[in-house]
């Protein structure tokens, strides 16, 4: 069955000919004009507010980027993109760039697949759910330094609880603080303990609102658990997946807190946004080799976010 | 007049209002006066300036001293009742106070009368400018200069001035066991060089039942000051003035012993939060860390403990262990007042009643020759071992204290050597390269200029 659909209203009026136009037109812009006001006066704090706390300091990165400038120093040197130069041909490059993607791809494939897994596990009709589900967001509402402090005594080799476990079974701890490879391990378990409780939570909303029409027709059409999951389930999740990859993959590309208070000084976790710490606060002092660092990071996000809107978004399903 | 302005209008006109509000923000640092700013300050002169009524005191409580900061202030506020010291936790090591104060120079705002630095970064604030020499003061306010111990004193001073006095100064000792080490058999001391150590060790953790005979300092915990002693007695080091030295053949032969006590022979191992508090909880039967470290050492410790001498090594057995520890400065960017009340506060809290107060409720050496310690000694005797160590101390290399973010590059490379295995001589390569560098870009233009 067809229907004949009622013409559209177009979005702009056709402006009469004429002097009535003319008159219709002031008519519309002296309300418009007052409706401004009103649009000025609400939106104006708030727009000011971007600009000065965050355009401002955008830019002004920009800027700093291109001085050789030592933090604390009144005076500095303009050397355009030398910053960047340096920076691309040194042996931080490779180093910082592939910690930092190591750990965002570990961090954020782990906390949405354990945190999918987790929300499947919450979403089955048994008793405690709301409990295992309180107990599993918990993490994600704890203060980073807080957690960062307990996991150290954790894994800390000498009278750590893993090292006391491990002793149990006639093994040596590893070297967990204070070896390179395996702090950025013990720095990626505990990122994907705390963050993991905020994938299942929002996996969990939306497993529960699946349409649950498709999911008995899927049944009777004889489909077993595993091919609901994969063949409906998930594909039905892919907008909550693409909102997770997103938001997931900015805060992690964005660490700092677990970073700085579990492994100061950076050896093995150094990566984007913790080298431009360390560059112009940690030591070094070098304020315009770190806002250069952070211009990379900012370019890296942007690029991730842009592509990510770009194709990802086109294999979501929202119905 | 006619307004048309649309929404798409508008968004424009506040992204241009943003982007000029930004333009306008980039204020930042000075480009007109070239790329850096070493200050051949002139003596200030004082005369006729009144001190200001308030300062603030920035310290990061080395060693645990909090109390008796207060307790100096109190005093100070007793005989000079026209300045008032406000003591602020500006940090919780070092590293914290200077990215506060670094932070307040490049803001040009909040800097204190009077800020703790440590031995590796008053030679930044130099560079930057950012504190003033004492020498003006010192001798206005009539300082006892040549009362300071005088290898803590010649540490904070170049181009023939004093840019710190100072306050929390340690050198690291060698702490041991002294139950451990009878159980083994072994003389009540420490071992004169490490190659002694090196035939105690096995059976120290044979009878000991400890996890090691001897543990590192933490790799995080300035590394590169107590490795000094190593690198020492083997004859290297981090470097001999500006020229890096720490691939030599002296310094990778000291390094490959650390490593080789660790994984070859076994009986040492690396702290990874703090060696004294390793010690004192009795992981390890011995261990070095700084004076600083001494009287919480003995207040938590449940044995005997020693402290002596760091050892020597097959090419020196004597002047091995390094100054450290932190001193006093004041700012450039604060009033003369301000820097007069700063100075007659710095007068006081260095004079020999402070510094043995300071010492005995720290550990810290007394930074004053005619400091009375009779009473803290016959309190801790222990202190006496480092201040007799203070005699045969040495100054640290240049290449530690003078090269922004080299301690941090040193411990990154022990943290290869000593947890990775990682070949020596190639790190030691990459490490000088990399100080070299540091050297090159970050302190040599500003040194010539």
């Amino acid at each position: 069955m067809t229907r004949q659909l009622a013409p559209r209203p177009s979005a702009r009026p056709i402006r009469p000919a004429g002097r009535a136009a003319k008159v219709a037109h002031r008519r519309w812009t002296a309300r418009t004009r007052r409706d401004f006001f009103v649009f000025l006066a609400m939106a104006l704090p708030n727009l000011v507010l971007i600009a000065v706390f965050t355009y401002r300091p955008l830019f002004s990165n920009m800027y700093y980027s291109t001085l050789d400038w030592t933090l604390g120093s009144p005076t500095a040197t303009v050397v355009g993109v030398n910053n960047y130069i340096i920076f691309f041909g040194s042996n931080d490059a490779p180093k910082v760039l592939g910690t930092t993607a190591i750990f965002t791809v570990v961090t954020v494939g782990g906390s949405m697949v354990l945190g999918l897994l987790i929300a499947l596990a919450m979403n089955a009709k048994v008793r405690g759910t709301t409990f295992a589900r309180s107990a599993v967001f918990a993490p994600y509402v704890l203060s980073g330094v807080g957690v960062g402090l307990v996991w150290l005594f954790i894994f800390d080799p000498g009278y750590g609880v893993l090292a006391w476990l491990l002793r149990g079974i006639g093994q040596q701890s590893p070297q967990w603080i204070n070896d390179p490879q395996l702090s950025l391990v013990m720095v990626i378990i505990v990122y994907v303990w705390k963050n993991l409780g905020y994938c299942a939570v929002v996996y969990l909303a939306g497993l529960q609102s699946l349409p649950q029409d498709i999911m008995e027709a899927a049944s009777l059409d004889g489909a077993n658990g595993f091919r609901r999951f994969f063949s409906v389930s998930l594909p039905l999740l892919s907008p909550t997946t693409f909102f997770l990859l997103i938001t997931t993959m900015l805060s992690s590309l964005q660490a700092f807190d677990l970073i700085r208070i579990m492994t100061p000084l950076g050896t093995g976790t150094s990566t984007l946004i913790y080298e431009a710490y360390l560059q112009a606060f940690g030591a070094y002092n070098r304020a315009g080799y770190s806002a250069a660092i952070s211009v990379v990071l900012f370019a890296i996000l942007l690029v991730i976010t842009v592509l990510q809107l770009r194709f990802v978004e086109r294999k979501v399903h929202y119905s | 007049m006619r307004l048309n302005l649309d929404r798409r209008h508008f968004l424009g006109l506040a992204g241009a209002t943003a982007s000029a509000a930004a333009l306008a923000a980039c204020s930042g640092p000075s480009t007109s006066g070239g790329g850096q700013a070493t200050t051949e300050a002139a003596d200030i002169d004082f005369s006729g300036v009144k001190p200001a009524a308030k300062i603030d005191f920035w310290s990061s409580h080395p060693g645990q001293s909090q109390d008796v900061e207060k307790s100096l202030i109190d005093k100070f506020h007793a005989q000079n009742p026209d300045i008032k010291v406000n003591l602020v936790t500006a940090g919780a090591n070092y590293e914290e106070i200077a990215q506060k104060f670094q932070t307040a120079q490049a803001a040009k705002s909040g800097l204190p009368g009077v800020v703790v630095l440590s031995d590796v970064w008053w030679f930044r604030y130099y560079i930057n400018g950012s504190i003033i020499p004492v020498d003006s003061l010192t001798k206005q306010l009539d300082m006892k200069m040549d009362d300071f111990q005088q290898s803590l004193i010649d540490d904070y001073k170049y181009g023939n001035k004093h840019w710190a006095l100072p306050y929390g100064r340690s050198t690291p000792l060698f702490y041991y066991n002294k139950d451990h080490f009878a159980a083994a058999g072994l003389p009540d001391r420490a071992p004169k060089t490490w190659d002694e150590f090196g035939e105690w060790a096995p059976k120290l953790k044979a009878s000991s039942g400890a996890q090691y005979a001897y543990i590192y300092p933490a790799l995080a915990g300035y590394a590169g000051w107590t490795l000094q002693n190593n690198l020492w007695g083997w004859g290297g080091g981090w470097s001999k003035d500006f020229d890096i030295t720490c691939d030599s053949a002296e310094s990778v032969a000291a390094l490959q012993w650390a490593q080789d006590s660790i994984y070859k022979n076994g009986w040492a191992g690396v702290s990874s939060k703090e060696a004294a508090d390793d010690f004192s909880a009795g992981l390890t039967s011995s261990t070095i860390s700084s004076t600083g470290s001494l009287l919480g050492v003995l207040k938590s410790a449940k044995f005997n403990v020693g402290v002596g001498f760091l050892p020597g090594g097959p090419k020196a057995q004597t002047n091995v262990c390094p100054t450290g520890g932190a001193g006093l400065g004041i700012p450039s960017g604060i009033t003369k007042e301000e820097q007069l009340a700063a100075g007659t506060f710095l007068k006081f809290i260095t004079q020999p009643e402070s510094t043995a107060e300071f010492s005995a409720a720290t550990g810290y050496m007394p930074t004053r020759k005619s400091a009375d310690m009779k009473a803290v000694l016959a309190k801790t005797p222990q202190i006496q071992t480092a201040m007799d160590q203070l005699a045969v101390t040495k100054v640290q290399d240049n290449a530690r204290v003078f090269l922004p973010g080299a301690d941090q590059e040193m411990a990154k490379s022990a943290a290869k050597i000593l947890t990775q295995q990682a070949d020596v001589k190639s790190t030691l390569t990459d490490l000088k390269t990399t100080l070299q560098g540091v050297y090159e870009r970050d302190v040599k233009p500003k040194l010539k200029a």
